[in-house]
């Protein structure tokens, strides 16, 4: 009998040190999350995927109002994404391409609580060690998925801040699918602020431009009738909406469905013909993205997710009616 | 030697003797001619209303006369041959639709070897600048920007060197 208590003791001990371990683990993704949106910061970091690596600055300011954040590419073209407000504007050489809304997003979003129950339902989360990176002291913390239908995560968070410092996409045996990491980077102090400029009289930057009403308008939340089924086990849907989208005459309905860690966005438009759009699949680092017309629309899949999920995605896209 | 002629053609040799005696028809004309009348008289006296005389000579003739006649031979080879491929074919092809009903029976296969196929699938094939519209779209709401703040945008706007 006393054998027998002193052995579900011991079982008890480790189930508690095994749950109070993946909710450290757990918290240190509440705590990334938030010095994510919550630090000034500004560095140099290399984003790698495959034989390509390219460097580029990153600045992270808060004002009383919002994050302004800018990330511009230090290698070939001129690439400039400028955030602010829940929206985001991208300049190539100097020339605005595109601006964007973000709904909801304008405010220090941190995770939810149902998004850190999906991650710790659908990922092994676990400490892996510390490591120095770009001269600060991390905390490594792997997420390992519970079926081979995504990525594994890895992340180097700075101690003190919570600060993500390196990340890195794996996929079969552990193959590095895209990482980067911090080569230089500054946290606090003084931090240049000239590009956030004086407010104008409408709340933005001056150095910001207005975006034109019809870009800036953000999608509104619909119900479009086409579902996806063959998503793998995990991932909700977390938006439906109809958005207007660059070079599309029609809006164009997106769907957003993620398991905490990656999302899978299905986008649904009117075919307009064109053959270069149905090009199959193609990746850059851990994004995949697969077209496919189905009942006289095109439908892409984007997802952080490995091709075969990408894929299977798309091959249970169908119109369900309203 | 007509004796023995005989003997033979009532099975009353033993198998040596037999034997020496077909290999000396063979060679020997004359025994040959022999062998061939008695073979006659025993025609004529079994069935006397047929009557063939040096049957054999008279195919050997015609036979000479049609030098095409191997050619049949040589194409139904030849058939025999398209047979044994047809069947072949046949049976590569109902295996074929065995492993087709497999799949269909199995639903959970199909999409496997979709897998196997993507995983065979050089990475060549980037994600063209044109579909940026499509990156930048998700990752508004993908939770890596959550985590990783603006740097995961560089996604959206990564230059390759080989793209134009």
């Amino acid at each position: 009998m006393r054998m027998c208590i002193a052995f579900f003791g011991l079982l008890l001990a480790a189930a508690n040190a095994c749950a109070g371990e993946r909710q450290v683990s757990l918290d240190w993704l509440k705590t990334v999350a938030f010095a994510a949106h919550q630090t000034d910061y500004s560095g140099v970091f290399v984003y790698q995927y495959g034989n390509h690596v390219e460097t580029s600055r990153i600045t992270h300011v808060v004002e009383t109002d919002s994050e302004y954040e800018k990330l511009e590419s230090l290698d070939g073209p001129k690439r400039e994404i400028i955030r602010h407000h829940g929206q985001v504007w991208c300049y190539i050489n100097h020339k605005m391409v595109q601006a964007d809304s973000q709904r909801g997003r304008s405010r220090f979003p941190s995770l939810l609580p149902e998004q850190l129950s999906a991650v710790s339902g659908n990922y092994q989360v676990k400490e892996a060690g510390l490591e120095r990176i770009a001269g600060y002291n991390t905390q490594v913390i792997l997420f390992q998925p519970k079926d081979n239908l995504r990525y594994t995560h890895k992340i180097w968070a700075h101690t003190d801040s919570g600060l993500l410092l390196k990340a890195a996409v794996l996929g079969d045996k552990n193959k590095v699918i895209e990482q980067y990491a911090f080569t230089q980077l500054q946290i606090g102090g003084n931090i240049d602020r000239s590009w956030v400029g004086a407010k104008d009289s409408a709340g933005r930057g001056a150095g910001l431009p207005v975006s034109s009403p019809e870009t800036a308008r953000g999608g509104a939340a619909i119900n479009s009738g086409w579902v996806a089924d063959a998503l793998p086990a995990g991932f909700k849907k977390t938006m439906e909406i109809q958005r207007p989208m660059r070079g599309k005459h029609a809006p164009v309905t997106q769907i957003v469905y993620s398991d905490g860690l990656s999302a899978i966005s299905i986008f649904i438009e009117p075919d307009d013909g064109d053959e270069d759009d149905v090009s199959g699949l193609s990746s850059r680092g851990a994004v995949n993205l697969h077209h496919k017309v189905v009942d006289k629309h095109l439908i892409t899949v984007v997802g952080e997710v490995p091709p075969r999920t990408v894929m299977q995605a798309l091959d249970s896209v169908r119109y369900n009616g309203k | 030697m007509k004796q023995e002629i005989s003997a033979l053609m009532d099975g009353e040799l033993f198998e040596d003797e037999a034997e020496s005696l077909l290999d000396r028809i063979k060679r020997d004309s004359a025994t040959h001619k022999d062998w061939e009348i008695y073979h006659l008289i025993g025609d004529v006296l079994r069935q006397p209303e047929h009557i063939h005389c040096d049957l054999s000579a008279k195919v050997r003739e015609r036979m000479q006369d049609e030098p095409t006649v191997l050619a049949p031979r040589g194409h139904a080879v030849k058939q025999k041959m398209r047979t044994f491929a047809l069947s072949a074919a046949a049976s590569l092809s109902a295996v074929g639709v065995v492993a087709w009903m497999s799949l269909q029976i199995s639903p959970e296969v199909a999409p496997q070897m979709a897998t196997q196929q993507a995983a065979l699938r050089p990475v060549s094939a980037q994600i063209q600048p044109k579909s940026n519209d499509y990156l930048m779209a998700h990752q508004e709401f993908s939770p890596s920007t959550d985590m990783n703040g603006g740097a995961s945008y560089i996604r959206t706007v990564s230059y390759s060197p080989d793209e134009k």
